[in-house]
């Protein structure tokens, strides 16, 4: 969740590695406080001189490409894996994970919302705010996977961390998977833009993947092809797909293939043994003899696939000992050959073996697909703590892209999750349990850099607060070989991110009193009673005021959350959409209140400048008005026009419906920028129409009733055919109302022709 | 300008163009737009429509737009490739070009969602783009932004930096305007006059140093201004008649707040007259580079009025047109007045390669490139003056030197010449001829599924009453299609034609429109006659219900989930007064037009 959470907030801190007593090739990773931070170069020189491997980061870190320009560079080596040393890195990747105490995770994503409506609000109900969710989870590509191993070392009494940085990039690389599409986010991409994200080397180099679901269908199909070309094979059916030879080029072209064919298979069958000694060309003209499963065979080089087809049926028609044979080579381009098989049983025999073998690569194929979804598969087999900073976007991206299509509800998913990562940490909700860190980071944006650069000071010489207590510390540990696959680590780098995310947590969990030191590396973690409570909880947006517990499903309310609005009813909310622009989400309250009453509408809440929610203080108002605005729409009368409704009215696009109309809205498939047109679309899609149920009986009662001064009552919920009785008690629009609403109009008349 | 150099194509390297060097780019561009008598166009986008959403042989021109209208709103380009050229029909005919490489981001400037918040990617697109040495990093960190005019003047009303404002004919004023304004006023002089006169006293540098301290005085730039409060547009035009009044070297510019309103002015003091035109130019070069970007190339392009020259234009000009421009109207009509407004004449290189008969057929711009070199002497000698030292050729370039090129070799052959055109009005005709005429490219330049290769291939005019549309086969064939539909009802065994359009759905051509009509009839009233075929799950349904989708803007399901849902709303409606219109069927188009020169 990286830009979502803590891009528009400075980086006050920087991490610098400052080497001191460590051995090589471990480059000791010791804290400073912000201010030094920046004089990450001075204090270096004051320091000892350090031993090469230190030096060795720093050089590397400004190699090509250049990182954070200046401010990003951390000194923290964090691997960077492209589909060129996958393979190497996951073997090493796999020892590590196996030996940690906890995994650090993070992905950047090529954008979160596809729209401004579609931000997460406070006042989104649990479903709405999971379809948002989903939506962006299933929209954006991830594009980078940070992944951070962190080992207990009881001989340093310190925590030793591996960055990982996996490029990633959504290729095709099945040739019957349908292309893949994303979507990218303006702002996003530059703000990736601004912190140097190496775009070329993740479209170039990216590791694909393929998510469990995808696999198994691709296998499936496999399996499928596979079953029915060995029952087609058996079956030959003749002429089958003929081609009829029209242009005298292709009879020429099948006539000498005929007998080139035929002067081949000739040499083979008279001189069983001489293709033994490689010597048939003389004979065969063009043809080299080669061998294909102990036959003799001939390679088809260089014919067009017109002449290919030409060619097959020549075979098919003409000879029964020679078979048309098509097979993938290593690098997926296809080879063809004509093979000589004397009987019918070596032919079969021929054709299975060469569909098994057919099978066994494309499996090898779908196998090798699987790309950056073993890294996945490898944090989930070890059942590891997945450390996150408001990761519910992450970990949603990571179900969809590697795991199959989101399930459709937040419950579903929570469980589904929960399977996959049994144990997942996320720190921002960390931060809040705790009181002492409560107090630290008052005041103090909850983004991932700032709480890395509160709770993970760089020096401990920089005395912390009394109250604080002695920091956990970390080392990083670059790999031996010194290969040129390290960078510096910078923020908004998935490796580096993922690092801090779990030094962040590590200092955390001191501050819940879990002594590491005490921790034998049988134990696990996740499991320690102080932790225990904590984890498996994640907030499902960062303005939501609730956590959501993966094992049980349940959300409840996350203590400590300031509510910036009052909760909602959604009963109680009707959502308008499509109203002049020009129509400010004060002015809609005011007109409604003119009809409801003052205390009426107890929020406006815009959701873009095209649509609101608006919340009545009871829940018959949400019918009341919609019934209201189908009379006024249907009556082309003065009162329509100087209804004070009439503001939001005005140019008769203005729609409303009740809030689960909202949440259809949300879930559909489309993506307009503004809220009315996606709206407006998803209406001309559902037959089903919105909310225009008030039959004409009711209106034309309605319609009476404001004509003569008597009352409109409430229409109950769920009684949409009820009209108008006159029953005075329950009326919330009375005909005092509606009179003074023509006179504020008549004032308004009045002024305009005054003027 | 360097001295020209004789460059093969493949060499030849285009100008790179990013915010960097866009604002000298678009001076030399604008004085090679001067000279030139075409300019070719060429975009690279992040991806095309897949599925049954590109463009179908079973098109019409209406439902062709509609599809590229959505590849337009959708993708992003990411490189504008403009090269103006000169033609010369000397013997051999010379060709000098001047390719410039545009890189442009959709940067939200002004943080507005502008000009797109989010774009599309097709990661095969991406993958070759890739593959092909496109450097993403340069064209996101320094692409060059924009905005379209709808923007521009939508973002003017919105986004609000200092700016001058015309000054209204006075108002009677009130008494307490007056007081306002000549207090203003006095106090303006009074700050002028310690520019103005500076040494009118010796002494008095401290002390006008002072008064200016006093009365607010600041900078702007590097010049001396003083900033007035003001609380309405009253008082904004109270404030710029008393600067008015004052002095003829005084600018006004009135400083917005957030929402808009005019919170000061700031009244700017220029030495001279020079140096107030150029601050006025400052002032707009600043907001244009915000407000415009790119554009201006493009408003560049149309004030030249030469003749903008592509291929697969209608994709590539529905994205101009929606990207720099406006927001494009629901049809095609309307689409080819707005952009006639902008360009008045376009022309399509693959339409004028479908003037000259054997290249009908031609695939894209290589493929007529190639049979061009083998079947005709044109001999052209391209001239490609060097323009920067910057290596690498990117693919964008090398499209728009081939259309380039391409148009050179059938401009010469269908005897277009610019010189004529030049010289009287009424060979003018002869490019106009060819110009704003738009094919739906059904091909698709790497496509990988051949059906069938060698089929009749002349495209004949067919009705759209000829066609229906089937869905609920199950992932059949098209063989398996054409030997099961006659055993389901006798229509089938009439003679038509079978062709895929997604996985789900297949269009039948009919010979005979009678016999379409009677099958949709047939279903629309549910005749037992054809039981088998409802309950084998078939359906099938009219052009006008994949009119209704295309128009709809159905497009996020497969094309048989889509026509289901019009079609039960359809069918009976409309079915009498469905208005045909023709496509060109071409039952090749999957013919490889390489291959067929090979063989």
């Amino acid at each position: 969740m990286t830009f979502l959470t803590y891009g528009p907030y400075t980086y006050t801190g920087l991490q610098s590695i400052i080497h001191n007593q460590a051995q090589p090739p471990a480059a000791r990773l010791r804290p400073s406080s912000p201010a030094t931070a920046t004089m990450q170069g001075r204090l270096r020189r004051l320091l000892p001189a350090p031993p090469p491997s230190a030096l060795l980061f720093r050089s590397l870190s400004s190699s090509p490409p250049p990182k954070g320009g200046g401010d990003g560079g951390s000194g923290v080596p964090v691997k960077q894996v492209t589909r060129g040393n996958l393979a190497e890195a996951l073997e090493e990747l796999r020892g590590r994970v196996r030996e940690a105490t906890f995994v650090g995770l993070d992905l950047e994503m090529s954008g979160v919302t596809s729209a401004p409506w579609r931000d997460t609000f406070e006042l989104d109900r649990d479903d709405v705010r999971y379809l948002k969710l989903r939506d962006s989870a299933e929209r954006f590509a991830a594009l980078q996977l940070g992944v951070c191993p962190f080992r207990w070392d009881p001989a340093k009494s310190a925590f030793v961390a591996h960055p990982h940085n996996f490029f990633i990039f959504p290729r095709k690389e099945l040739s019957d998977c349908p292309s893949h599409e994303f979507l990218c986010q303006t702002t996003s991409i530059d703000f990736l833009a601004k912190y140097q994200f190496d775009f070329n080397t993740c479209f170039r180099e990216g590791i694909s993947y393929l998510s469990r679901a995808q696999e198994e269908e691709a296998l499936q199909k496999l399996n499928l092809l596979h079953q029915d070309q060995t029952s087609a094979s058996s079956t030959t059916s003749e002429g089958d797909g003929d081609m009829p030879l029209e242009r005298a080029a292709d009879i020429l072209f099948t006539e000498r293939m005929k007998l080139n064919f035929k002067e081949w298979r000739d040499v083979i069958v008279s001189k069983p043994d001489s293709h033994l000694l490689g010597n048939t060309k003389c004979a065969a003209g063009q043809f080299q003899t080669v061998f294909f499963k102990m036959r003799p065979a001939i390679m088809l080089n260089g014919f067009s696939s017109h002449q290919l087809q030409l060619i097959e049926q020549v075979l098919r028609k003409n000879f029964r000992d020679l078979v048309y044979v098509c097979t993938f080579g290593e690098d997926d381009t296809s080879e063809k050959r004509v093979v000589y098989s004397d009987t019918d049983e070596d032919k079969i025999l021929l054709m299975k073996d060469v569909q098994e073998d057919l099978l066994k690569s494309r499996e090898a194929r779908v196998k090798s697909a699987i790309g950056i979804r073993h890294v996945i598969d490898l944090l989930s087999s070890e059942r590891k703590l997945i450390v996150g900073h408001s990761c519910i976007l992450d970990i949603a991206q990571v179900y969809s892209k590697f795991v199959g299509p989101l399930p459709s509800s937040i419950k579903e998913f929570a469980l589904s999750i929960h399977k996959i990562f049994p144990h997942i940490a996320d720190t921002r909700h960390l931060m809040s349990v705790n009181q002492a860190v409560q107090k630290l980071m008052k005041q103090k944006s909850k983004s991932l850099s700032s709480a890395f650069s509160f709770l993970c000071p760089a020096s401990p010489s920089y005395a912390m607060k009394p109250s604080s207590l002695s920091p956990v510390k970390i080392e990083v540990e670059g790999d031996e070989t010194k290969s040129s696959c390290f960078i510096s680590g910078a923020k908004h780098e998935a490796g580096y991110d993922a690092y801090m995310t779990g030094c962040v947590f590590a200092q955390l969990c001191t501050y819940l009193d879990i002594k590491f030191d005490q921790l034998s590396p049988q134990d696990n973690l996740a499991t320690n009673n102080k932790l225990q409570k904590h984890i498996n909880l994640l907030s499902p947006s960062w303005n939501s005021g609730t956590v959501i517990d993966l094992s049980s499903g349940m959300e409840r309310p996350e203590p400590g959350y300031m509510r910036r609005y009052p909760a909602p009813v959604y009963d109680n909310i009707v959502l308008i959409w499509g109203f002049m622009s020009k129509v400010r989400p004060k002015e809609i309250k005011d007109c409604i209140c003119k009809v409801f009453g003052l205390g009426s509408v107890i929020s406006v809440f815009s959701i873009d400048s095209t649509a609101v929610l608006v919340q009545f203080k009871k829940p018959e108002s949400v019918n009341d008005f919609l019934d209201l605005k189908a009379v006024l729409e249907r009556t082309d009368s003065a009162i329509s026009i100087l209804h004070p409704l009439s503001t939001i009215l005005e140019g008769g696009q203005t729609r409303a419906a009740k809030y689960d109309t909202y949440r259809d809205i949300c879930s559909s498939s489309e993506s307009k920028y503004l809220f009315a047109d996606q709206a407006e679309a998803v209406c001309a899609t559902s037959e089903n129409q919105l909310q225009e149920n008030v039959d004409d009986n009711l209106i034309s009662g309605v319609h009476q009733s404001i004509l003569d001064g008597t009352v409109l009552a409430s229409v109950n919920k769920g009684d949409g055919t009820k009209s108008g009785s006159k029953n005075e008690g329950d009326a919330d629009i009375t005909c005092q109302h509606i009179l003074d609403a023509l006179h504020d109009g008549r004032a308004l008349i009045g002024r305009r022709i005054r003027s | 300008m360097a001295a020209p150099r004789a460059a093969a194509a493949a060499a030849a390297s285009a100008k790179q163009v990013t915010r960097r060097n866009f604002a000298e780019a678009v001076r030399e561009l604008g004085a090679h737009l001067e000279s030139c008598d075409y300019v070719a166009v060429a975009a690279q986008k992040t991806g095309a429509p897949t599925g049954w959403r590109r463009a179908l042989p079973v098109d019409t021109a209406e439902t062709a737009y509609l599809k590229a209208k959505l590849a337009a709103e959708s993708f992003q380009p990411l490189q504008i490739a403009v090269c103006p050229f000169l033609l010369r029909n000397s013997s051999p005919s010379t060709l000098v070009a001047y390719p410039y490489n545009f890189h442009i981001f959709p940067r939200d400037e002004l943080q507005l969602g502008m000009p797109s918040y989010s774009f599309s990617c097709q990661s095969s697109y991406l993958s070759t783009m890739a593959n092909d040495g496109f450097d993403f990093n340069m064209c996101i960190y320094d692409g060059i932004s924009y905005l379209s005019r709808v923007q521009e003047s939508f973002a003017r009303q919105k986004v609000f930096t200092p700016h001058l404002r015309p000054l209204l004919p006075s108002q009677s004023t009130s008494v307490a305007d007056s007081v306002f304004k000549s207090r203003i006023k006095s106090r303006i002089m009074h700050w002028r006059k310690g520019y103005a006169e500076p040494n009118k006293k010796d002494d008095g540098s401290l002390v006008s140093s002072f008064s200016r301290l006093i009365l607010g005085g600041e900078t702007y730039g590097s010049r001396p201004s003083i900033s007035i409060d003001v609380c309405s547009d009253q008082q904004v035009q109270l404030v710029l008649e008393a600067a008015n009044h004052i002095s003829d070297d005084l600018v006004p510019l009135v400083v917005p707040d957030k929402a808009g309103a005019a919170r000061t002015v700031c009244v700017i003091f220029t030495s001279s007259k020079e140096d107030k035109n150029l601050l006025l130019m400052d002032i707009q070069q600043s907001t244009e580079e915000k407000f415009r970007g790119f554009r201006e190339v493009i408003d560049l392009l149309s004030s030249s009025q030469k003749p903008i020259v592509s291929y697969n234009c209608l994709n590539d000009l529905t994205m101009m047109h929606s990207k720099f421009l406006a927001p494009l109207p629901p049809n095609m009509h309307e689409f080819m007045c707005s952009l006639k407004m902008v360009f008045s004449n376009v022309v399509d290189v693959s339409h004028l390669w479908r003037q000259i008969g054997p290249l009908r057929k031609a695939k894209n711009i290589q493929a007529a490139l190639s049979y061009l070199q083998r079947q005709y002497f044109v001999p052209i000698e391209i001239k490609i003056p060097e323009q920067d030292g910057t290596s690498g050729v990117t693919k964008n370039e090398q499209n728009v030197l081939r259309i380039t090129k391409l148009f050179a070799k059938l401009s010469n052959l269908l005897k277009i010449s610019p010189e004529y055109q030049l010289k009287s009005g009424e060979q003018y005709a002869a490019v106009e001829e060819y110009c704003n005429v738009f094919y739906p490219s059904c091909m698709v330049e790497d496509s990988d599924d051949v059906d069938f290769a060698n089929e009749p291939d002349t495209a004949k005019a067919v009705s759209t009453d000829n066609i229906i549309f089937l869905w609920g086969f199950r992932g059949k064939s098209v063989k398996e299609l054409k030997s099961y539909l006659p055993g389901l009802h006798q229509i089938f065994s009439e003679d038509f034609e079978v062709k895929l359009l997604d996985k789900t759905c297949s269009a039948l051509i009919f010979r005979n429109s009678d016999t379409a009509m009677q099958l949709l009839k047939e279903i629309s009233s549910e005749s037992p006659s054809l039981n088998s075929f409802f309950s084998e799950g078939l359906k099938a349904a009219g052009f006008e219900v994949y009119r209704k989708v295309c128009r709809l803007g159905l497009w996020d399901s497969d094309l048989a989930e889509a026509l289901e849902g019009v079609s039960s709303e359809v069918a009976a409606s409309t079915l009498s007064e469905c208005n045909s219109s023709q496509i060109y069927w071409n039952s090749s188009l999957m013919l490889d037009l390489k291959e067929y020169l090979e063989c």
